[in-house]
């Protein structure tokens, strides 16, 4: 059994500003740019906003039901500089920038629960 | 190839159901059946099976660290079933069209039964013009914008005694 580590450093909290999920948060903007990428401006038909708009639920429904079968399942994060860790997953926020894992092994033990950013992962797998 | 995080939703779309092999940062390659792709982080949701013992791998490549994908090869019908299977949360079962039928028959008449206005409209039940009710026919399929009726019909949804003896133990 690994030796546990006493917790570190306390994540942020939530911005006390912030609506959650605001498009326009500092946050967001900086991190997330992608889930605003929409066929936007000049040329936007009715018809392709609507099956853009489809496709975008259809892929997005998947990737929940990916995360939900991820739950509770030991899972290994590959990050960059060749760092490999693996923990249980918990869960994710709703721009999959944070991931909130349990008895995360790390080289200088076991965290008990953990934050890791997504920024910092390059690939993570679990069997089913 | 345009930066992957740059393409629009029906893009990614082409990419579902085919076997393709990613390059991410720092040199790693993954090949997979693609899943799906998460329109908020780009991420690419790989499928694999293991060769022996059958059991299926997930690997995710954050959509920040994807370089490059290429199609090895393209899906079927049966590769897009069992991907969708192999998703499905367990005990959930696909229900036959009789097995279907004899649960919408069921509900009608225990609907009925406590007097309640209901009408067929092809595969869902219309009950007293406000709330609809889906295959497969559960308290969780039913649609209203009255919340009042909605917990109503809900409860007597769930008290349905035909109901309890046709399904199998689902716990």
């Amino acid at each position: 059994m690994r030796n546990p580590v006493s917790v570190l450093r306390l994540p942020r909290g939530p911005d006390p500003n912030s609506r959650g999920f605001d498009p326009n948060s500092p946050r967001f903007l900086a991190l997330c740019p992608t889930s605003i990428s929409s066929s936007t401006g000049s040329g936007s038909d009715p018809v392709q906003m609507g099956e853009e708009q489809c496709a975008r639920s259809a892929l997005r429904e998947g990737f929940l039901r990916a995360l939900v079968a991820m739950t509770n399942k030991p899972v290994q994060f590959d990050m960059y500089e060749r760092v490999k860790v693996h923990a249980t997953f918990g869960s994710s926020d709703i721009d999959v920038l944070n991931f909130q894992v349990s008895d995360l092994h790390t080289p200088i033990g076991v965290q008990k629960e953990a934050l890791l950013r997504c920024q910092d992962v390059i690939l993570y797998s679990f069997d089913l | 190839m345009v930066e992957w995080r740059q393409l629009k939703p029906l893009e990614w779309c082409k990419y579902v159901n085919k076997k393709v092999k990613v390059t991410a940062q720092e040199k790693h390659q993954y090949d997979g059946w693609v899943f799906t792709v998460d329109p908020v982080s780009a991420s690419i949701v790989l499928v694999t099976v293991q060769e022996k013992g059958g059991t299926a791998t997930v690997r995710v490549v954050t959509g920040h660290a994807v370089l490059e994908v290429e199609v090895l090869q393209e899906g079927s019908e049966e590769t897009a079933c069992w991907l969708r299977d192999v998703f499905t949360p367990p005990g959930g079962r696909i229900l036959s069209p009789e097995d279907l039928r004899c649960r919408k028959e069921s509900l009608r008449l225990w609907l009925e039964k406590n007097r309640i206005p209901v009408e067929e409209e092809g595969e869902t039940l219309r009950v007293a013009n406000v709330l609809t009710v889906s295959a497969p026919y559960g308290a969780g399929n039913c649609s209203s914008s009255n919340e009042i009726i909605l917990a109503r019909v809900q409860c007597v949804i769930e008290s349905n005694p035909g109901l309890a003896l046709q399904e199998p133990d689902n716990s």
